[in-house]
């Protein structure tokens, strides 16, 4: 039971990163890595405003949300806008990104240290008791902010009118341009709300567990394979890739070692890579096959 | 004097490291970012044959290369049924891989405590202990690696290579696998990537996981693409600048944690910097010069 409870919270937490992901991703259409150093800076700044100015939770998650969208957005307006001006193909975005990660990455070493940090102020206690497992208020949160969130998306990309634009964008962005969306400002908006669920993500994690420069990256890691499991384009795929990922994991780490969940997720990959390239809903994701 | 040595012994190692993957990604165009797993397969084949069975060092080459060659066999079979980011992104898998297995496989490769005590190099009872042969050797190493890469870039082969990372559908109209091209590429640069390997092993005599990390690989990747990801010079010249450029840093009198970020701050930059200009993609840019 409690092994089905921690499957079901790391998929959440996946979850909430792909959605993230994705919704820079499908517009864009390239691997923004920088997006880890935005899920790393959402749970920073929250240690900053709270262990550092001594501001009361409530009030620091939505400033630390707001500082870490300004960073996300940010890289959209200084280096891939003025790259996708001049023609970069995705490939040259991902380096681009992958130097950029590494800029902002070092910079959060440098101002926080790479030690690992908490901003758990309050006492650990024992989990609530649930069909004879143990979750915690934190975890609770977790599950109720990423349904909530997930609920939220599909909303917002099937009924609003953005969300509408978004989608355009991401299928045909000369033919949307031509409908008179202006697919710059869509990008930057979809640049904004994924880097604000990203550094949701982060902030969960950060309350759950501790936080390091680095866990960004391994979270974003874990949800670009994810994504490729579940395939791009729907939604419930996504939580499909995100379910898998989970229990492949949580399943190793039970019966193998907890030190193979690594290995485990690049090793599914690489099986979804030879069998169903295009992850198992079925979207097209791949580029033309050769 | 012995530290400038042990510089231009780095910059040694690193330029064979950035040659064979300018093979790989600059003439071919398979970026990839699994170049630090086959550099730790071969310094790893390295320490523990030596250490365990103390096998010749010129025998050690040959095992290492091969070893390394089935992985990335292995590997480049399935990572190349996908292209260019998903192409990174496969790689970048790859290298996770390799190393959860040097970093867990308490067994074999000793986990995160490594492996220390690795003898000197030797050939033929000559003990390579000193700073100066040692610079020698793997000098002339990369020159032999430099020449050997350099035919092949100048051949027709390498022709082919040009072809294929311009156009790929077009090369395989006229006839070319481009499949089993690409994958022998790949699997002669892993195997070439194995070399600096074993000289790191033989020269520090102590291995950790730590060496050869993602960082590791995307340290060898920038060397690539500042050097103008398709000129072995230039990427000899990357290679001496990039190893050079932290030891000015320290001169100006940083403090070690602060200049090792700051280091990493400045690859970053150049590497955003140079994607600017590249932006119109690798081959455009090497057609106008």
């Amino acid at each position: 039971m409690q092994i089905l409870i921690n499957i079901i919270l790391t998929s959440f937490l996946y979850f909430i990163i792909i959605i993230s992901f994705t919704n820079i991703y499908t517009p864009s259409h390239f691997f923004s890595l920088t997006h880890a150093a935005v899920i790393t800076f959402g749970a920073y700044f929250t240690y900053m405003l709270t262990a550092q100015a001594h501001a009361p939770l409530w009030l620091a998650i939505p400033g630390a949300i707001i500082l870490a969208t300004a960073v996300g957005v940010s890289t959209e307006l200084c280096i891939y806008k003025p790259l996708r001006k001049r023609g970069a193909t995705p490939l040259i975005m991902l380096i681009a990104s992958l130097g950029l990660y590494v800029v902002l990455q070092n910079l959060i070493s440098m101002l926080w240290g790479d030690d690992t940090k908490s901003i758990r102020t309050w006492e650990v206690k024992v989990g609530n008791e649930f069909f004879g497992a143990y979750i915690t208020d934190v975890q609770i949160i977790i599950i109720a902010v990423s349904l909530t969130l997930f609920v939220l998306c599909l909303l917002f990309l099937h009924y609003s009118r953005l969300g509408k634009q978004i989608q355009a964008v991401s299928s045909n962005e000369e033919l949307a341009n031509i409908f008179g969306i202006n697919s710059d400002r869509v990008i930057l908006l979809s640049f904004a709300i994924g880097s604000a669920l990203g550094s949701i993500a982060g902030i969960l994690v950060s309350l759950d567990t501790d936080m390091t420069p680095t866990m960004g990256f391994k979270l974003l890691l874990y949800g670009i394979v994810a994504m490729i499991i579940g395939g791009v384009g729907s939604y419930w795929g996504l939580l499909g890739g995100a379910l898998l990922l989970a229990t492949a994991q949580h399943l190793s780490a039970y019966y193998i070692d907890s030190k193979w969940m690594d290995a485990v997720a690049y090793i599914i990959l690489i099986l979804f890579l030879i069998w169903k390239p295009l992850g198992f809903s079925g979207r097209r994701l791949k580029k033309v096959e050769i | 004097m012995e530290y400038i040595l042990h510089l231009l012994i780095l910059i040694g190692i690193y330029a064979i490291l950035a040659q064979s993957l300018t093979l790989v990604a600059g003439y071919t165009g398979m970026v990839s970012l699994a170049h630090a797993g086959f550099y730790g397969i071969g310094a790893y084949t390295a320490a523990l044959l030596s250490v365990n069975f103390q096998v010749p060092f010129l025998l050690v080459i040959p095992i290492a290369m091969l070893f390394s060659g089935v992985i990335a066999l292995a590997v480049s079979v399935i990572a190349l049924r996908t292209v260019e980011d998903y192409f990174i992104i496969c790689t970048l898998g790859i290298q996770v891989i390799i190393f959860s297995l040097m970093n867990n496989w308490m067994e074999l490769t000793n986990g995160p405590l490594g492996i220390p005590g690795i003898p000197d190099l030797t050939i033929f009872g000559y003990k390579f202990s000193d700073k100066i042969p040692f610079l020698l050797l793997t000098f002339s190493i990369a020159g032999i690696i430099f020449y050997i890469i350099k035919n092949i870039t100048s051949s027709n082969f390498g022709l082919l290579l040009k072809a294929i990372s311009e156009d790929e559908i077009f090369t395989q109209s006229l006839g070319k696998n481009v499949y089993r091209t690409k994958v022998m590429t790949f699997v002669f640069g892993a195997m070439i990537a194995s070399i600096p390997g074993i000289l790191y092993a033989h020269y520090i005599t102590y291995i950790d996981p730590t060496s050869f990390t993602v960082d590791e690989s995307i340290f060898i990747l920038s060397i690539v693409i500042i050097g103008g990801i398709r000129s072995l010079w230039g990427s000899v010249f990357a290679a001496a600048f990039l190893i050079l450029l932290p030891e000015g840093l320290r001169f100006i009198g940083l403090p070690e944690d602060v200049a090792a970020n700051l280091r990493q701050i400045l690859y970053g930059t150049i590497l955003v910097a140079v994607m600017f200009k590249y932006s119109k993609g690798f081959v455009a840019n090497s057609k106008k010069t």
